[in-house]
């Protein structure tokens, strides 16, 4: 199956006033359509910093990285907003949501920006989507009328809304019951079998990497083990204490 | 259409959700237009006073005057068989509404205790229907001036000669032929002052001002013509289009000229031509040493809106900066999901469009409102001022068109003065807003 996402020898370099922080030094990994990738590594290891590159809100020092068959080092500032508006769907670790808009405006924003479906379309997709993350009673909520899982949902709600082709998530869980984290990776479930859309996780939560079809642990900028297929030992272990 | 207004609702919301903020800027946006709507008015009203004054009391919207001379060095501000010139003028200008026609003279009033130099004004007061209107009489009854040998005069004049209504003066006066004549007028009516106008013009009849320059009937000082009033900012090419039909007629016409016909005595009388020359002008031209005062009171206006505006736009750009400096994770969130540089550029333009608009519009209602209590107030002005006003009390004239101008120009330039921090805004990297703490 072609990939969706081609990364070939990524490095990416940030200047701190002096000094050069080398983020990522030279990551290669192809993730073919459907798959579910967990990007797994401690803090500070480049974690976010591929999720940037993978999701075109930044480009490689080096390297190529290649999203729905396009060089993003080769598009403009505008076809790389159309790609993200298209293609890609974030949910960040800070939620990230526009304070000033209710629930239902948060999630529609994708939409409204899209431009392609009519207001009765759009209202059905959204409320159907905030009846899966359990929020109907806070349709007309802004933000800081919600709890941080809340929050969270309704980013997840906004990064599903557009049905993309890719969905990259920072610590998705982290700020979620194991409940509602649980809903949330069966919602992914069925988007993969329904859309057939593709899962960049980067996560600590063990659950999250057991759903995983592959992991890539990353270490100082660096892929640390290769790709492996499954949680590690002690990942499972903290998966089973937890459901226990 | 939602999604064309995505991020005119957010900029909407923003406004709301700053309120206390938005509410102080929108007060400093508000009071600047209303000094604007004030000082426009000011503008306005002493320009619609002065056009109302001094088109009723001494010149038309445009003027066919001119000069007759007997020999080189002896000139009459006349006009020779006015009853042809009049036809060709409302031929050639359908826009005429009507004419009148007003003597000219130049002589001296002298009383029994004192005397004056004077510009000597025909009237026909039964033809005149405004010029009751405009003028105020002290005392004394103006439809008198009707009369044979009648005079109305001001109450400067009045104090200055020490006479009174039903008192007999004198007018001397130096005839076309150069000889001297004079006639005795009884003062009819004192009306009140209106300005610099009033001081140096006295009122007599027709007949009575060519009685006192031995002129035919057929003879008058100028045709006054007055335009239909969406016609009276256009005297230009009216002015053109009128000399050009007496040009064809046949008629001698002066160069034109901005003055007031009693200054181009001395240039004229220095030319070596006989007979009659017909000159066309403006009520601008004829008020050309009065103009300055208007001229000087649009120039502060025009600094002081600069001021204002600058003002305005300094505040806008303080508080766009400080709200971009806010909502930079905004920002770059919008960014990251998709929204176009463009579309961060419009959300703030609108977020100042709108916070000017609204300021703007309050204060445009604040200053018509302000205009129209002072006004009703009848505020009387120094005498000093009124020389120039043409009136004893201040009127401030705020115009629909004039309200709508500045409120859309604050607005815009509330606009205009975000664009570079909407600009700057928008060239965010989504990578880098996002992260930002501050």
């Amino acid at each position: 199956m072609k990939a969706i996402v081609s990364i070939e020898n990524a490095t990416k370099d940030y200047r701190l006033g002096k000094v050069v922080v080398n983020a990522l030094r030279g990551v290669s990994i192809d993730v073919a359509r459907g798959e579910f990738l967990s990007i797994a590594g401690p803090s500070g290891s480049g974690k976010t910093t591929l999720l940037t590159l993978i999701g075109c809100v930044d480009t490689p020092t080096t390297g190529t990285v290649e999203v729905a068959g396009r060089d993003t080092a080769k598009l403009s500032e505008r076809e790389l907003t159309s790609l993200r508006l298209n293609t890609i769907g974030f949910i960040f670790q800070s939620f990230n949501l526009v304070g000033v808009l209710d629930v239902f405006r948060n999630v529609e924003l994708p939409l409204l920006l899209q431009r392609s479906l009519s207001a009765g379309e759009r209202s059905k997709r959204v409320l159907s989507l905030l009846e899966r993350v359990g929020l109907m009673e806070h349709v007309r909520h802004r933000p800081n009328e919600l709890s941080g899982g809340q929050r969270q949902r309704v980013a997840i709600a906004r990064a599903l809304v557009t049905r993309p082709e890719l969905v990259l998530a920072d610590e998705p869980t982290a700020n979620l019951d194991s409940v509602t984290g649980q809903n949330i990776l069966d919602l992914r479930k069925e988007l993969n079998r329904s859309e057939h859309s593709t899962f960049i996780f980067s996560t600590h939560d063990a659950r999250v990497m057991s759903h995983a079809s592959q992991i890539v642990r990353l270490a100082d900028g660096k892929l640390a083990e290769g790709i492996s297929t499954g949680p590690t030992v002690s990942e499972l272990h903290e998966v089973s204490s937890a459901k226990a | 259409m939602a999604a064309l207004f995505l991020d005119f609702r957010i900029a909407l919301l923003s406004v709301f959700e700053h309120r206390r903020r938005a509410l102080f800027l929108g007060t400093a946006v508000a009071c600047v237009t209303t000094m604007l709507v004030l000082l426009n008015g000011l503008s306005n009203g002493i320009r619609s006073t002065l056009v109302d004054t001094a088109t009723t009391l001494s010149t038309g919207h445009l003027n066919v005057g001119g000069f007759y001379k007997v020999t080189s060095g002896q000139a009459g501000a006349v006009v020779t068989e006015y009853e042809k010139v009049r036809e060709i003028a409302l031929k050639a200008l359908p826009e005429a509404d009507f004419t009148v026609e007003r003597g000219r003279g130049w002589g001296k009033v002298v009383s029994d205790q004192a005397s004056m130099q004077a510009g000597i004004s025909g009237v026909d007061i039964r033809r005149e229907g405004s010029f009751k209107k405009v003028l105020r009489i002290a005392s004394g009854n103006i439809d008198e001036l009707g009369e044979p040998r009648t005079i109305l005069i001001f109450q400067t004049q009045a104090k200055k000669l020490k006479v009174k209504v039903g008192d007999a003066i004198t007018i001397s006066a130096q005839t076309t032929r150069g000889t001297a004549n004079t006639i005795d007028c009884r003062i009819v009516a004192i009306a009140e002052d209106v300005g610099l106008l009033s001081s140096w013009n006295v009122f007599i009849s027709n007949e009575s001002l060519r009685a006192l320059y031995q002129l035919r009937s057929d003879v008058t000082g100028a045709i006054q013509i007055h335009v239909k009033p969406a016609y009276v900012n256009k005297l230009a090419p009216l002015a053109g289009r009128l000399r050009n039909a007496l040009e064809q007629a046949g008629y001698r016409l002066m160069e034109p000229d901005a003055r007031a016909f009693w200054m181009k005595f001395d240039s004229v009388t220095r030319e070596d031509w006989t007979g009659q020359k017909l000159d066309v002008t403006t009520w601008e031209d004829e008020l050309s040493f009065m103009m300055w005062t208007l001229n000087a009171l649009n120039g502060l206006s025009f600094v002081l809106m600069i001021i204002l505006i600058a003002i305005v736009v300094t505040g806008i750009m303080n508080t766009m900066w400080i709200t971009i400096r806010e909502r930079t994770r905004e920002i770059g969130t919008l960014r990251a999901i998709g929204m176009q540089r463009g579309g961060v550029v419009r959300m703030f333009l609108w977020e100042s469009f709108l916070l000017g608009s609204l300021g703007a519009l309050g204060g445009g209602i604040a200053g018509a409102g302000i205009a129209g209590a002072l006004n009703a107030a009848k505020i009387h002005v120094p005498f000093s001022v009124q020389l120039f006003l043409m009136t004893d009390t201040l009127h401030l004239a705020v115009a629909p068109a004039a309200l709508f101008k500045a409120v859309l120009l604050i607005a815009v330039v509330t606009a205009a003065a975000a664009l570079y921090p909407a600009l700057r805004a928008a060239r965010l990297k989504p990578v880098d807003a996002m992260s930002h703490f501050g």
